[in-house]
């Protein structure tokens, strides 16, 4: 297939454009997706740098307020697990590691519960907890049974 | 009955092997007797498939819960619509039902081409089966339906609710339908590649395929974002999750593909690219379900992770060294003697389209693998959400769309400026004053000016295309407006059809645009008794219903709405669910659909004693348009590919006479074959 010089030239526009739409896009709206223990460790180079955080809802500490639609509780990392999907290491109340999060003006998501996986957006504040914008929980959209009870 | 399932997907992979052999050996010694037994072994392997489908469906239906697979997605308590559904409803059953779909494709093939494309056919039913080896050899060794539970429990633990919902029915199979039926082209393609026959005759046999892949990825998408829209309850349709991103790439990359095939059949140019586009929306279908098995990627979809995905990634990695060798291989062959002339052409329209789609697919790719690509290379996983994929993707769609208006009008190799004022002149008029009347209503942002204006530009360039034909047809055969035009469109499906998909696509883009930028939401906590606004509209909360099933609790709050002057014009009802097994809250979302605009209302959250409940209201214009044009599209889709009998009466007659006659009509919008 021949094409003359000049539609390469036009080609080549669109695609060049295309790249720099995806490279200046791609520095301005990205966000660090961090696991929880990685937040501890950069804690201090993420101020105001918009994060995603996977993590366990801590069981106890939870507050929801309809009325202000603020939701309060604390995220711990997600354990490893092993093959047979035991957790390596199981989620104490005292784990060293955690964060406090304050979801202000958003519903409380239908699956939230203490225990669940969940991935928190938003900025950490300067006072070290998740100024959250969305919360989401991992949907389970295909279930893996553990053992069928 | 397990065992009949096992030894069935056993027999089915001997038999892929076997037809493959055959096949190639029937073909290259010329053999036909081969040739045939493969095709016997093709149609045997469906069988197989069929039987090992048919029993994992029996085994739902009569909750044999000695199954893993049924224990895990089915229960005595699920409808049973669901139980059907519950077949794609897990990992082993999907991949079944993927494998069912293929081989069945497979089988249809071999019928069409029993006497056809002698020379292809062989090595494209031998490419299909290899495909089908992989999933045989996945079902059979890796991920299999039919292991059975040590103790067989009384009860399963039923499939996920947020699946028990009529759009998620029909979603997966359109999807799947979608995905595998790019296998056939592709395998055609492959088959042209290792043949040498590197005519369109691949592409000619393979049109209707390419189509109704393309029509079912469409349904596939549509489904599973009304689904988004009507489930999820967070008011959009679309959040550029990976999962959804796996599902749009093969739909772009398949449209890119439809346009350049016209330009190959016509001018003979583009044969590397088409063969690339085929081989890229195959190896797409392979990524998509890659990503979504494999766990690399972090989704809200978290589906099960499984060992599956190297394989996956094996498979796609050699798939595309193999197809990329082979076109290497052919490059000198795949020279073509033309050339383009002018960048006012058509030709140069739908090159320009191509790249605009292809590189909306790689602005998606890249967004979607980013993450893992920042992690391999600065050890830190960076997301990019949906403001990246609307930043990129918004000014590519306006491209696009201007091109849609440009591409149908504008002549083949070139045009003189006469006929460019001649077709474009309304179009353009209509699509400046639209813009005009949109800022002086009192819109603001440029996006939408543009967008809108462009929309009207290619509705205008449409309907320019209707009248022409339309009097063309009446000077002809002097036939009434209403006559002309239905008998325009039956008698040209093929082109008409595809502005009629044009139509679809501009009021789906509306839709999208609307929606997008003039979306409010209003979250609330109310007593009973009391009202909030969004936009125009006065929302009373009236109390709450509370009931109780087996399968289910729920409460249901009474929302009065009023209009603008305090009449009521609705109670919606919207209502949160609490299923018992397994136990897991939902929220069923109240929708209010008009043209103009939907009310969207979701009850977020009720307190314990039932007097106070959160609402959270999205009022969403224009959304309404997308599903109009979804289902225009899907209209436009069914004409395009409603068998033409006239027409192919008209070429087999032109056939007997001389081929080069054949090449002309084909050159008229007749369907050369499918």
């Amino acid at each position: 297939m021949r094409i003359r010089p000049r539609f390469f030239i036009g080609g080549g526009l669109i695609v060049l454009a295309i790249g720099y739409l995806i490279f200046s896009s791609i520095r301005t709206t990205s966000e660090y997706y961090l696991t929880v223990p990685e937040v501890a460790a950069r804690q201090s180079v993420l101020g105001g740098q918009a994060i995603r955080v996977a993590g366990r809802v801590k069981p106890g500490n939870i507050a929801w307020d309809p009325n202000s639609l603020t939701l309060k509780f604390e995220i711990v990392p997600i354990p490893d697990v092993d093959d047979a999907g035991a957790p390596v290491k199981p989620v104490a109340a005292t784990d060293p590691v955690s964060f406090r999060v304050v979801a202000a003006g958003e519903p409380k998501p239908d699956m939230f519960a203490p225990g669940r996986d969940v991935i928190v957006e938003g900025k950490l504040s300067p006072d070290g907890a998740i100024a959250a914008t969305q919360v989401m929980t991992s949907c389970p959209s295909k279930y893996k049974p553990k053992q069928a009870q | 009955m397990p065992q009949l399932g096992n030894l069935a997907l056993a027999i089915a992979l001997i038999l892929a092997v076997y037809s493959i052999v055959a096949n190639i050996y029937g073909a290259r010694r010329g053999a036909p007797d081969f040739v045939v037994s493969a095709r016997h072994a093709i149609w045997a392997m469906c069988a197989m498939v069929t039987i090992a489908v048919v029993v994992l469906w029996t085994a739902l239906l009569r909750s044999d819960f000695s199954l893993e697979y049924v224990a895990a997605y089915s229960s005595t308590t699920l409808p049973t619509v669901y139980k059907i559904t519950s077949l794609w409803g897990g990992q082993q059953g999907s991949l079944l039902f993927w494998t069912w779909l293929l081989s069945i494709f497979t089988s249809i093939a071999a019928f069409q081409n029993r006497r056809r494309n002698p020379d292809i056919a062989p090595y494209a039913l031998a490419v299909l089966a290899g495909v089908a080896i992989f999933f045989l050899l996945m079902l059979n060794f890796v991920t299999r339906p039919f292991d059975l539970l040590a103790t067989v429990p009384a009860e399963g633990s039923d499939l996920n609710p947020l699946l028990q919902n009529y759009w998620m029915a029909i979603h997966p199979p359109s999807l799947y339908t979608g995905y595998v039926s790019a296998t056939v082209p592709f395998a055609f393609g492959a088959a042209a590649l290792i043949t040498g026959k590197l005519d369109d005759g691949w592409i000619r046999s393979t049109r209707r395929w390419a189509i109704f892949s393309w029509f079912f990825l469409t349904l596939g998408n549509m489904f599973g974002a009304r689904w988004a829209y009507e489930v999820l309850g967070w008011g959009g349709y679309w959040a550029w999750d990976p999962v959804e991103n796996a599902a749009f790439m093969p739909w772009l990359v398949m449209t890119a593909y439809l346009h350049s095939v016209m330009i190959q059949e016509r001018k003979d140019m583009l044969k590397v690219w088409n063969l690339s586009l085929i081989g890229l929306a195959f190896g797409l279908t392979l990524f998509g379900t890659f990503i979504t098995r494999s766990g690399v990627i972090s989704s809200v979809h978290s589906f099960t992770q499984s060992g599956l995905g190297p394989y996956f990634l094996s498979f796609l990695i050699t798939v595309t060294l193999a197809y990329t060798a082979l076109l290497i291989f052919r490059s000198k062959d795949l020279r073509s003697p033309a050339e383009f002339e002018s960048y006012l052409s058509r030709e140069a329209a739908f090159l320009f389209n191509n790249l605009m789609l292809v590189g909306i697919a790689f602005a998606v790719f890249w967004g979607t693998i980013f993450p893992v690509l920042s992690e391999a290379v600065r050890g830190v996983k960076i997301t990019v959400g949906p403001p990246f994929f609307n930043r990129v993707n918004g000014p590519l769609a306006l491209g696009l769309v201007f091109l849609m208006g440009i591409g149908p009008l504008i002549a083949w190799r070139r045009t003189t400026t006469s006929n460019l004022v001649r077709s474009f002149a309304a179009p353009v008029v209509i699509g400046v004053a639209t813009g005009i009347v949109a800022a002086a209503a009192g819109l603001r942002q440029w996006y939408v000016l543009t967008a809108f204006s462009l929309a009207a530009f290619v509705l205008g360039t449409v309907l320019v295309e209707f009248r022409r034909g339309m009097n063309a047809r009446r000077h002809m055969v002097s036939e009434p407006r209403a006559k002309a035009l239905v008998n325009l469109v039956a008698k040209n499906n093929r082109r008409y059809g595809g502005y009629i998909i044009h139509i679809g696509t501009i009021v789906a883009f509306v839709g999208i645009v609307g929606s997008s930028f003039f979306r409010t939401e209003v979250k609330k906590s109310v007593h009973v008794g009391e009202s909030f606004m969004i936009g125009s509209y006065t929302l009373r909360f009236q109390g709450l219903d509370e009931t109780d099933t087996p399968h289910l609790e729920s409460a249901t709050a009474r929302v009065q709405v009023l209009n603008a002057d305090g009449r009521e014009i609705t109670v919606m009802s919207p209502a949160k669910l609490f299923y018992k097994r397994p136990q897991q809250p939902a929220t069923k979302v109240a929708i209010r659909s008009t043209p103009a605009s939907d009310l969207y209302v979701v009850l977020a959250g009720i307190d314990d004693s039932g007097q106070t409940a959160t609402f959270e209201v999205f009022l969403t214009p224009l959304v309404f348009w997308l599903w109009a044009g979804g289902l225009m599209m899907v209209l436009g889709t069914v004409i395009v590919m409603w068998p033409n009998v006239r027409e192919r009466a008209a070429i087999a007659t032109a056939l007997s006479r001389s081929s080069a006659g054949a090449r002309e009509l084909g050159d008229l919008g007749a369907p050369g074959g499918d």
